[in-house]
């Protein structure tokens, strides 16, 4: 259980490096993609809901608390979206699930849905329209983080990581 | 009854964490500006900065040139002094008298790199390789050569926080060059705006916004940028200006913070009010 949880954590690592050190060099007018966010929604889909929800939590504190931003803001978002990233979980499904393009509509979707609570609870300015922070702060974010699983579906080896 | 709850917390469980999980994030969300979580933040950013500092160093290996800083310190300088000639000049024209400016470019300029970033709408961050070794408080100005870039929040020893433009929690006091009408600059997730300015102000599209005497955050006569867009509200009377910064905050790489000390009492209502 304990290695089911470190695991994770030691892919972190390096994500969260790539993803404050070289992601804002690809970034298109503030909208980047998420990689510890598709790592959350790839164990998720391994391991189940609850695994999931628990590592989106630890995952988005540690993010927080090393990126220089709101403690609890990725915390809550990765919780959230890993929990939706759930509900396509299944033990039969899971090669289906990250093998094949699938993997990239359920990474639009949730990624949709994890920056679109990211950008809720950071914006403290609620003068930007609903529709507004829906596409350009959630599906574009999310569109570009999809773009992102394209290798995990096309390398990921049938017996997983 | 405990069946009952045993069979209930079996069949919801999922619900149950996704609830406790998320009252957890959002009361901590709720208690950042506490001590505590501020030494967290300071101790996990410190330690993992360094590794973003050693990637960062590989990353920019290939364009890394030493000369470019002093290039950039002294271009930084005359962005300040210019500025401030410019405003002179527009100020002799209207009064013809003398007023008693306080000098930007005498401040002593601190040169640091931007290390990692952290890409969102509307909480731009950077952290910068220059801390409280470096004599870099909380509170100074970060500039670059172009302008106004932001504002140094968090304070470790090597490594700082720098709070951009493009953060929706942060205000600044401006003015604008031409016509001395003062406003609150912030971002509202999408562009940098001047809330609330009369109609009946002299306002023209290319007016430059500069940092107002107002502020003890920041000294005055920094460049932000320039007058984009005029919205009128829905009864005519007030504008919303849409400011274009002149420093590309996205593309920002090596900045300069200025090594200001501002009024401690001042700058700890300015700071509260911020947060």
């Amino acid at each position: 259980m304990i290695i089911q949880y470190l695991k994770p954590i030691l892919f972190f690592i390096p994500l969260a490096v790539i993803q404050l050190v070289i992601i804002p060099l690809i970034s298109i007018s503030n909208i980047a993609p998420n990689l510890v966010f598709i790592l959350i929604a790839y164990f998720t889909l391994k391991h189940g809901q609850v695994y999931g929800t628990i590592l989106g939590f630890i995952l988005g504190f540690l993010l927080d608390i090393i990126s220089g931003g709101l403690i609890g803001a990725y915390m809550f978002s990765f919780t959230v979206s890993a929990f939706v990233v759930g509900y396509f979980y299944g033990e039969n499904k899971m090669d289906i699930n990250i093998s094949s393009y699938f993997f990239l509509f359920i990474l639009f979707i949730c990624g949709s849905i994890n920056s679109f609570l990211y950008a809720v609870i950071s914006i403290s300015n609620h003068n930007v329209s609903l529709f507004f922070m829906m596409f350009e702060e959630g599906m574009l974010p999310g569109l570009y983080t999809s773009l992102f699983g394209l290798p995990i579906v096309i390398f990921h080896p049938k017996e997983g990581m | 009854m405990r069946k009952f709850l045993r069979r209930f917390v079996s069949d919801y469980k999922e619900y149950i964490l996704l609830i406790f999980l998320s009252v957890i994030s959002l009361t901590i969300l709720a208690q950042n500006e506490k001590p505590s979580a501020k030494h967290l933040k300071i101790f996990a950013l410190g330690n993992f900065a360094v590794l973003n500092e050693i990637t960062n160093s590989i990353v920019s290996i290939l364009k890394s040139d030493e000369s470019r800083d002093d290039l950039r310190n002294e271009n930084a300088h005359l962005m300040l002094e210019l500025n401030r000639l410019r405003k002179f000049r527009a100020e002799n024209e209207e009064l013809r008298s003398m007023i008693v400016f306080k000098d930007t470019s005498k401040y002593p300029l601190i040169p640091a790199k931007i290390i990692s970033k952290l890409v969102t709408k509307s909480l731009g961050n950077f952290i910068v390789n220059r801390g409280s070794n470096n004599e870099i408080r909380k509170g100074m100005p970060v500039i670059n050569n172009k302008g106004l870039v932001g504002l140094i929040m968090d304070v470790t020893e090597n490594y700082s926080v720098v709070q951009n433009l493009y953060n929706s929690n942060l205000s600044i006091a401006v003015t604008i060059q031409r016509t001395n009408v003062d406003g609150i600059l912030n971002f509202d997730g999408k562009n940098l705006i001047v809330k609330d300015i009369p109609t009946t102000y002299d306002v023209q599209i290319g007016d430059i916004i500069e940092t107002s005497d107002f502020s003890s955050l920041f000294p005055p006569s920094i460049p932000i940028g320039i007058v984009s867009k005029k919205e009128s509200n829905v009864l005519g009377l007030l504008h919303n200006l849409q400011v274009e910064p002149f420093a590309k905050i996205s593309a920002a790489n090596n900045l300069l913070v200025l090594k200001i000390i501002p009024s401690k009492q001042i700058n700890k209502l300015e700071m509260n009010l911020i947060k």
